[in-house]
């Protein structure tokens, strides 16, 4: 019984930190287009990406713990609504998206719950902070949080800030970090200072 | 004295009258809902019934509010939720928001410890203490943990979470500005509870008007005059269809009552016959709601509505009347000549509806006494009161070119038999070739609800995501302590098959109000606080957590060790208190504890369970259960109509004493059913117990036509009177046709099939008998 309980809760880890690398074609482009750099055209290029693969590692620090947390696995994205966590440590386990469910499954494959995303209004939204970014849908990206672009091309900073205030009173900031169509970094501003970050790396093999 | 002995059959009459106008007065309307319900079901039929009756779902009342924007219709919710909660006559108001919630979370948390199954005698040791705190390390490790961390200091053991875990896999309405919504946002969405049961239809109509009165006076004060309400729930079902079965009943017996005596007017040019005609109606239908009230106490509404049809019917007995009048008899012989075929129309008529009274099946029953009895007071009134009334000499025209052109035509008509049997044949194969099944089969074909309102339904519970409960386990007791107790064997067999994957999840009164030997043992199985705190100082070696954190964990625990045990008085106030009442009931000194069942994917595995607990313990399935009834209404209904078919044979046997005359005056009746069949099935329809009814009804009237045309054409009779007889049959054919015809267009699924069959089906008749026994007509 602990263990579906901790798989329930557990697809939150993966709804946030999850981050892919990419392999774009189109990176070119958009050093040609510089000037024209937009939210629209960061969006526009992010779309383009069909498939990516990548590994993250992750630091949790919460003011009720003396150490904070790590965590690391793999990504992998397929356009336009699949992603797959799999946490490799501590303790192994999967999260895969597909659409509006999601699928938790324990270290040996052995599937433990199927949510539907509807029925979770706040995970939905951090879902999306994720999967529309790497979707390059604005449109649903904007009606669950502001988005404000920083940076340029090489180096940009989407801040997502939740625009349901209940959302707000659990998370007040997303930072995803970037270069060109790939997503570096994202780091989670937890209401009352806690935090998270998770650095994402490409993985080409 | 010879005054008097010829007018005893009035005084008999108005005395008679009299008595049924003072019983009608005091009639109950009852709920169509009672109509269907059994009188001598079995054990789990018993429970679907009481389910339907008063059960959780029959109180439920479902709200869309529409025609705004998110915020408006949000707004509208929430006035609409406060105001219906300072009402008594709802138990449960829900639409999601916060203040709707927030006591039943209260509870939960406050007494997780008696709540929670996962506390048991060791759950507090070291070891078992580590491995909880190890998960909800776990857990804030999690995005979750921005939810859950401030509750983590004072429940560690995530005891919350895991009564909550009961609930996955039930769904909840998905949530816009604070309340549900329909996803697009179109849609605000409530659930309510009443306080009355769903047959309690007087109180459900108070309620339903209730509901709008506070939306309207919310929709003024705010400012909103575009939104729109709908409602719907068993109980508003049966307010609106008992509304407008009543509506249609009195409409279309003041249109069918309109056209009829159009039609009278127009053939006898008399308002004096057109008034006199109308006298062995009302009678009839006066006390054929006399017979019913006496006999059943309640009144349904589709019995009312079957009213009207006795209009089209009845009348025929005044038309054959006022078309044998005329000044060379006395009114008082003028039925003399066809007394007795008209006699045996009537004994045929009763014949083919007997066998109903009989029927297990209230709806039924009630349609056939009140036809019958009906049928006979305007016979009667007809053949003994009508004479008195006529003036002496009194001579209606008669309709002679009228009856010029029906002879004419009757003479032509047996040219046609080659077509009516190339029809029947045809009509024969397309119902033996027929694809899909002739029977509706399920049980809500009988309830009385029109399209739109179905649709409704179907589309607000889509938008609640609340799927019709198809399974429940159903626990009974002597005593309820006992009924819990069980619930409790039960739930704890049903995680089992949850882990099994044959079901998704369960509800059970347990849940929230567990029984008082379990309360006692979960609070038992805490520790005092000395050794919960050296319990949990082993536990937390080595785990990251500060080391003063949980100070507010051993504090609640050593709390709710001495805490009173729950009763259903702790829950006042909560949502989760009305569920456990009604998920707790109390029939006839019997305790039954309700378990819905959600997500079930495998029924077998459960059934074979569940016995091992007991007998008191079944698996209803309402779908099976409900169908099953429905199909027993319907071989009973089949087997009904059979024997009633017999019953004329043996009685047209018994006096036409010519197995040939039989033959022949069943011919037309048995072609007419055929095609009205093969018509119906081909309109793309299934056949509802309802067009059964029709059927038998279509056959009593058309018998009637087809006597007289064998009468015609074995007796001996003057052409005037012959004449007469076809006139009075083609006036009353058309007057049946009506009145049916327009019980068709009623828009009420149970008067539509009934008003649809008998008009095709008389029509046919007629016809039918003038193209097969027309020859022998002089």
């Amino acid at each position: 019984m602990t263990r579906t309980l901790a798989a329930r809760l557990f697809f939150w880890t993966w709804i946030l930190p999850t981050a892919l690398t990419v392999t774009s074609a189109f990176a070119s482009d958009q050093e040609q287009n510089g000037t024209a750099w937009t939210l629209a055209k960061l969006m526009q290029d992010l779309a383009q990406v069909k498939k990516a693969r990548a590994t993250f590692v992750e630091h949790k620090h919460l003011s009720m713990l003396t150490k904070p947390l790590l965590f690391s696995g793999t990504l992998e994205y397929t356009a336009p609504s699949r992603l797959e966590k799999n946490t490799l440590l501590p303790k192994p386990e999967s999260l895969i998206l597909n659409q509006d469910k999601l699928v938790v499954k324990s270290g040996n494959g052995e599937e433990r719950r199927t949510l539907s995303l509807q029925e979770y209004p706040a995970l939905w939204a951090f879902v999306e902070s994720i999967r529309s970014t790497l979707a390059g849908d604005i449109g649903t990206l904007e009606r669950f949080y502001h988005v404000t672009l920083n940076g340029h091309p090489e180096q940009w900073q989407l801040e997502l800030q939740p625009s349901d205030p209940k959302i707000q009173s659990m998370v007040s900031e997303i930072l995803i970090k970037g270069s060109f169509a790939e997503i570096t970094t994202i780091e989670i501003r937890e209401a009352g200072g806690d935090y998270s970050v998770m650095r994402i790396s490409r993985d080409d093999s | 004295m010879k005054r008097f002995d010829r007018r005893w059959p009035i005084v008999i009459w108005v005395l008679f009258l009299a008595f049924c106008i003072y019983v009608a007065s005091r009639i109950q309307i009852g709920a169509d809902l009672n109509t269907l319900l059994p009188r001598s079901p079995t054990p789990a039929q018993q429970l679907l019934t009481e389910q339907l009756r008063d059960g959780v779902v029959s109180r439920l009342i479902l709200i869309g509010i529409e025609g705004g924007a998110p915020e408006v219709l949000a707004s509208a919710s929430k006035e609409l939720a406060r105001r219906l909660r300072t009402e008594p006559a709802f138990v449960m108001v829900n639409n999601g928001d916060e203040d709707s919630l927030s006591k039943d979370q209260a509870y939960l948390f406050d007494n997780r410890y008696i709540l929670s199954s996962a506390v048991t005698s060791g759950h507090f040791t070291p070891e078992n203490l580590r491995g909880s705190l190890e998960n909800t390390l776990q857990m804030l490790g999690s995005p979750a943990g921005a939810m859950l961390k401030r509750i983590v200091p004072r429940d560690p053991t995530g005891e919350l979470l895991h009564i909550l875990e009961g609930f996955a896999g039930q769904t909840q309405p998905p949530k816009q500005e604070g309340v549900w919504m329909s996803r697009d946002g179109k849609r605000a969405l409530l659930i309510l509870q009443t306080a009355a049961a769903g047959y309690d239809i007087d109180a459900q109509q108070l309620d339903v008007a209730l509901i709008y009165a506070h939306f309207a006076e919310n929709a003024r004060n705010q400012g909103f005059p575009d939104l729109k309400i709908q409602l719907s729930g068993p109980g508003v079902f049966s307010v609106e269809s008992r509304e407008h079965i009543k509506e249609v009943a009195f409409n279309f017996s003041i249109i069918t009552a309109l056209l009829v005596s159009t039609l009278l007017l127009l053939v006898y040019r008399s308002p004096q016959v057109l008034a006199l005609s109308l006298l062995p109606v009302l009678s009839g239908a006066l006390a054929g709601i006399t017979a019913v009230s006496l006999g059943y106490g309640v009144f349904f509404g589709v019995t009312l509505g079957f009213g009207i049809t006795l209009i089209g019917e009845a009348v025929d007995y005044s038309i054959y009347y006022f078309t044998h009048l005329s000044s060379e008899k006395p009114p008082n012989k003028a039925l003399e000549n066809i007394w007795p075929t008209l006699r045996l129309g009537v004994l045929t008529t009763i014949c083919g509806f007997s066998p109903m009274f009989l029927a297990d099946f209230p709806g039924l029953a009630q349609l056939g006494l009140f036809s019958a009895v009906g049928l006979v007071i305007a016979v009667l009134v007809t053949r003994w009161v009508l004479p008195i009334l006529v003036p002496v000499n009194f001579s209606p025209r008669t309709p002679t070119r009228l009856a010029a052109i029906i002879m004419a035509l009757i003479r032509q008509a047996p040219k046609l038999r080659p077509v009516v049997l190339i029809a029947v044949v045809a009509a024969a194969l397309s119902i033996a070739t027929h694809r899909d099944p002739v029977w509706s089969d399920n049980l809500s074909s009988l309830f009385p609800l029109p399209e739109a309102q179905q649709q409704l339904d179907q589309s607000l519970r889509h938008d609640l995501g609340a799927p019709d409960v198809r399974y429940l386990v159903v626990v009974s007791s002597d005593d309820r302590e006992k009924a819990i107790e069980l619930s409790e064997e039960v739930g704890s067999q049903l995680d089992s098959l949850i882990s099994k994957q044959a079901l998704a999840g369960y509800e059970s009164p347990a849940r929230f109000l567990p029984s008082q030997n379990t309360q006692r043992a979960r609070l038992a199985a805490i520790p005092d606080e000395k050794e919960l705190r050296s319990s949990l100082q082993q536990a937390l070696a080595g785990l990251p957590f500060r080391s003063d954190l949980f100070e507010p964990f051993i504090k609640e625990a050593a709390i709710a060790r001495s805490q009173p045990l729950l009763t259903l008085s702790s829950m006042k106030g909560t949502n989760l208190g009305l569920q456990a009442e009604s998920l707790l009931a109390h029939y006839d000194n019997r305790w039954k504890a309700m378990l819905p069942l959600r997500g079930v994917t495998d029924a077998p595995a459960i059934q074979q369970v569940l016995p091992r607990l007991g007998s008191s313990i079944i698996l209803l399935d309402l779908k099976q259960e409900g169908d099953s009834l429905y199909q027993s209404y319907v071989r009973e209904a089949v087997l009904m109509s059979v024997f009633g078919a017999l019953a004329i044979a043996l009685l047209l046997l018994a006096t036409l004493r010519s197995v040939r005359r039989v033959a022949a005056v069943f011919l037309p009746l048995a072609a007419a059913v055929i095609i009205a069949t093969a018509i119906l099935l081909a309109s793309g329809q299934k056949l509802l117990i309802f067009h059964l009814v029709g059927m038998l009804l279509a056959v009593a009237v058309g018998s009637n036509y087809s006597l007289f045309f064998d009468r015609e054409s074995n007796a001996n009779e003057h052409e005037a009177d012959s004449r007469r007889t076809m006139v009075s049959l083609l006036v009353a054919n058309i007057s049946t046709t009506i009145g049916f015809g327009m019980l068709s267009l009623s828009g009420v699924p149970v008067l539509t099939a009934i008003g649809e069959t008998v008009a095709i089906g008389a029509f046919l008749s007629l016809l039918f008998s003038a193209v097969l026994m027309g020859h022998r007509i002089k």
